[in-house]
């Protein structure tokens, strides 16, 4: 299996003055061949340990790391690859580009250890600078490059060796934030295009989302969700992903009834609601709901008699926007409904007011209940 | 706005009158001097010194040693350096922390005694090593001979070992690891990555050390005078020394033609360094992360090294100190044994102390000690104020003026304040000696003191001037209480540079101010080791005494009045 790594039962801790840190606590994964699966968490997670356990710049005190076929670290068979035998490309968040090379230097050097000829180094260099944008810059000392350009010097001499596995850790952290909207759509470009296996570390959820065919969510050393960012950001079921990712409004509610076999009915502060639910919850249960500002959509000043079969009438609630901030593309406002108050994003061509009531409605797919089982 | 410049200016061109005095003043005084008929007749135009200096058959071959010797010097002390460097700092060498400190211990021990105490194991006629060897082995001729350019090289290389360890470890520190961990995934071996990556990136913090290392080694005198003088090598220090000291008309002139090209030398050198040193910290990469740096671990090779690390100390510490203080209680230098050790007894130290020239030796290095080291770091607090809170041109020039005397080597800049001071009342006093002191030995106090002040954020003495202090007032108030820990720690550093300062002293030391360190070499002239051992042990006792003095104030200084 080509450029698929599978990690089994990882562990790993730290041990700092008197306390140790479970820094990973048994780790199980294994990513998709030739596709970018994203290690997504806040800081302190694991991800970053991981990540350098794989490349072998940290050892495990536990379990398995299988590259390709190859087992590159296990504790029970007493294996244990340097980084330099595990066939990766890596690239680092600092870059860590060579300063004393050039940017040819610097990208031929993986070749050169392969004692790969000449000519043929020359060749395949021009042709990965030239997928990364950088020809001309082959005699530049490196560092004389901007952010943007030293990173895809970086990008270029993790590539240049065609690895079995990229391995990228939080490549785009140290650029400003236009640039890194731009590269992050470019670096998934290439990486689609290559079809190439890799690892993405990073603990901005958009850059996850907008660069990942699959993110696995991390969280005190242990791995919390896993699915396409889709997944992930709709359909999650795990409270501190959802949290984690995006803003939601988290309601108690309790479950008076299915509509079918995923759609529950809901009591909860707002009022009677449809929502997304796991199937088999007795009525009664006392649920988590959580809904996205941005999934709210203003309904209609006065309906003209609602059929109560059509979907379009569920879910619609009168409130009072109790607080308004303007934030450019949108409103966010809180608004009063019931015994709730809820986040709302509105389209910011609509000229609202402090106090405006406004009737609200939420497509039942955007309004999930969290399986009461999985909570944490 | 117009209050802070009426306050600041006439400090600013005091401080560049005194400070230009103690160090552009000698430098000036040499050129004079050079190009005058002789000490009392400054100013009378003449090139005679330069020929005469110039034309001595002796310098080509005197040049040609110095060459050998700086060279040969700087390569072993940058090479040992850097070793206990990279060891002590990036692998997991047992004793690490002990190891930071060790490599700096040595600047406690005196280059006079560092050299008395190799003599005495190693000399060719009855060096205790030599002669144990010579027994053992049945040889008719000493193994050793410390009388050579390479035992000049082999002292002088591990005297240089805590300033190369000291500025080649922080470019140790700042590496980035990531560079390493990079050619690492990029399929290197650790090996390969060491030749590839890590030492070419250090490069020019090695070629900094390396000059910094020559620098110090045109300036050295005790080993080349103590090590090099019995063996008829000659070198430009010991060349110059010479030439002020042997015959009935020490030449001043004749000193200054040479010392000048070698001040000159020197003064390019320190501009190489400042290069280097700005060139290796382009490399410093700024990482997001504060990853700990990755340990190397050396493996079988783990304790091997940590032998040879241990070696080394004992080297630089264990066995000159240990040789002091036998040879402090024997009346002359033989191998330990049985009957050496009962033939001790206390006479080396009753005759050091019932000399009166060496009392008042030392009772003039305490008196230069304390007062020199005071007054040098009062007048470095200032210039370091001025150089860091005032942005003018004057402060630019006090700058220069204040780093400028840090490539001096001393003997040179003690003939130039020769010429100096010989007009003065302060000539043949001992505060001609004070002056030179404190001109020759300011860069080390303004730059310790340099670093405490950009410490201090400008707001916190703002505030109070905001709050209706006055600015010396602020200065007393604020800005010295916090600085009062660096203060003691400067003034212990200068207070010990001064009791064992040689080489501005052998120029300008005269009967009445005899100092410590000229009457060890007048001793160990004469072959009284016993003596130089226990004079030398004496005044490491003067220095530690004023370390743990100094230090006692250093906690109530820091805690202000309150």
């Amino acid at each position: 299996m080509q450029g698929m790594v599978t990690v089994k039962n990882l562990v790993k801790t730290f041990a700092s003055k008197d306390e140790k840190v479970t820094a990973l606590n048994n780790v199980t994964l294994s990513t998709p061949p030739n596709k970018i699966l994203t290690l997504l968490g806040p800081s302190g997670c694991g991800k970053t340990t991981l990540l350098r356990c794989i490349a072998g710049l940290e050892s495990p005190e536990s379990g398995e790391i299988v590259i390709g076929d190859e087992v590159v670290w296990s504790k029970e068979k007493g294996i244990s690859l340097p980084p330099e035998r595990r066939g990766i490309g890596m690239v680092f968040q600092s870059y860590a580009i060579w300063p004393h090379m050039t940017v040819f230097g610097n990208v031929a050097y993986p070749l050169e250890i392969r004692k790969v000829p000449k000519p043929e180094i020359e060749a395949r260099v021009r042709r990965v600078l030239e997928l990364v944008q950088l020809s001309g810059f082959e005699n530049r000392l490196a560092t004389k490059l901007s952010g943007g350009q030293q990173q895809r010097v970086a990008l270029a001499r993790a590539l240049v060796a065609e690895p079995k596995v990229i391995l990228f850790d939080e490549p785009l952290s140290n650029l400003d934030a236009k640039l890194r909207e731009s590269t992050r759509q470019e670096l998934r470009h290439f990486l689609t295009e290559l079809t190439i296996s890799a690892i993405y570390v990073t603990h901005d959820q958009m850059e996850a989302l907008t660069i990942s065919d699959e993110i696995a969510v991390m969280r005190g050393g242990s791995i919390v969700e896993r699915g396409t960012p889709q997944d992930i950001y709709l359909r999650s079921n795990n409270k501190f992903v959802v949290d984690f990712i995006g803003r939601a409004n988290f309601l108690k509610a309790t479950i008076t009834g299915y509509k079918d076999d995923s759609h529950a009915i809901v009591v909860c502060p707002m009022g009677s609601i449809v929502c997304s639910a796991p199937s088999n919850l007795s009525v009664g249960t006392e649920v988590t709901i959580y809904t996205r500002p941005e999934s709210f959509e203003l309904a209609p000043d006065s309906p003209a008699s609602p059929a109560p079969a059509d979907p379009a009438s569920e879910n619609v609630f009168e409130g009072t926007i109790t607080g308004l901030l303007f934030a450019g593309e949108a409103h966010e406002a809180q608004v009063s409904v019931g015994g709730a108050t809820i986040l709302v994003r509105i389209k910011s061509h609509r000229q609202l007011r402090k106090g405006d009531r406004v009737r609200l409605r939420i497509d039942r797919e955007w309004c999930r209940a969290l399986n009461p089982a999985e909570e944490a | 706005m117009s209050s802070r410049t009426s306050t600041r200016s006439p400090l600013v061109t005091l401080l560049i009158l005194i400070v230009g005095a103690l160090t552009a003043g000698p430098v000036v005084m040499l050129i004079v001097g050079s190009f005058s008929e002789g000490i009392s007749a400054i100013g009378q135009f003449t090139t005679a010194k330069y020929i005469a200096a110039y034309t001595d058959p002796t310098l080509p071959k005197t040049l040609l040693n110095t060459a050998i010797f700086s060279l040969g010097t700087a390569t072993l002390s940058t090479v040992l350096g850097s070793l206990l460097a990279y060891l002590s700092v990036r692998t997991d060498i047992p004793l690490k922390g002990l190891f930071r400190v060790l490599p700096v211990v040595p600047m406690m021990i005196p280059h006079v005694l560092f050299a008395s105490a190799w003599i005495a194991l190693l000399n060719p006629t009855n060096g205790m090593i030599n002669v144990f060897l010579r027994n053992l082995l049945g040889l008719s001729r000493s193994p050793f001979n410390i009388y050579s350019l390479g035992g000049m090289i082999f002292l002088e290389g591990l005297l240089d070992l805590p300033v190369t360890y000291l500025v080649i470890s922080p470019a140790m520190y700042s590496f980035d690891t990531v560079l390493e961990e990079a050619s690492r995934v990029s399929g290197a071996s650790n090996l390969y990555t060491l030749r590839r990556v890590t030492l070419p990136i250090l490069k020019p913090a090695f070629l900094a050390t390396f000059t910094l290392a020559i620098i110090r080694s045109l300036a050295a005198f005790a080993v080349p005078s103590m090590v090099g003088m019995p063996g008829r090598i000659t070198v430009l220090t010991t060349h110059i020394h010479r030439i002020i000291s042997v015959g009935w008309s020490p030449d001043y002139g004749k000193a200054a033609a040479i010392g000048l090209v070698v001040l000159a030398i020197s003064v390019a050198l320190v501009y190489v360094y400042r290069y280097l040193i700005s060139e290796s910290s382009q490399f410093v990469t700024v990482t997001g992360k504060g990853y700990r740096p990755s340990i190397v671990q050396l493996g079988r090779a783990r304790i091997p090294l940590f032998v040879l690390c241990l070696a080394l100390f004992c080297f630089l510490v264990v066995i000159p100190l240990l040789t002091l203080v036998y040879m402090s209680f024997v009346p002359y230098t033989m191998v330990p044994s049985a009957r050496a050790f009962s033939m001790m007894s206390l006479r080396n130290w009753q005759a050091v102390l019932r000399n009166s020239v060496i009392v008042r030796a030392i009772k003039n290095s305490t008196f230069l000690a304390v007062v020199g080291a005071t007054l040098g770091i009062l007048l470095s607090i200032f210039v370091a104020y001025v150089v860091v809170k005032i942005k003018s041109r004057g402060s630019a020039l006090i700058e220069s003026l204040s780093f400028l005397s840090f490539s001096f080597p001393g003997m040179i800049i003690g003939v130039g304040f020769m010429w100096f001071l010989v007009r003065t009342p302060l000539y043949a006093t001992i505060w001609a000696l004070l002056v030179a002191y404190v001109g020759t030995y300011l860069p080390y106090g303004v730059r310790p003191m340099r670093s405490a002040f950009m410490q201090i954020h400008a707001e916190l003495e703002e505030s109070a001037r905001v709050f209706g202090a006055t600015f010396l007032r602020a200065l007393r108030d604020i800005v010295v209480p916090l600085l009062a820990p660096g203060v003691v720690s400067a003034w212990i550093l200068m207070a010990c540079m001064f009791i064992r300062e040689l080489s501005v002293s052998v120029v300008l030391s005269r009967p009445g101010t005899e100092v410590l360190t000229v009457q060890i070499m007048r001793l160990a002239t004469d072959g009284l080791w016993g003596q130089v051992a226990a004079l030398g042990l004496i005044m490491i006792g003067l220095s530690t005494a004023l370390v743990l003095i100094a230090n006692s104030l250093r906690i109530p200084l820091s805690h202000g009045d309150h």
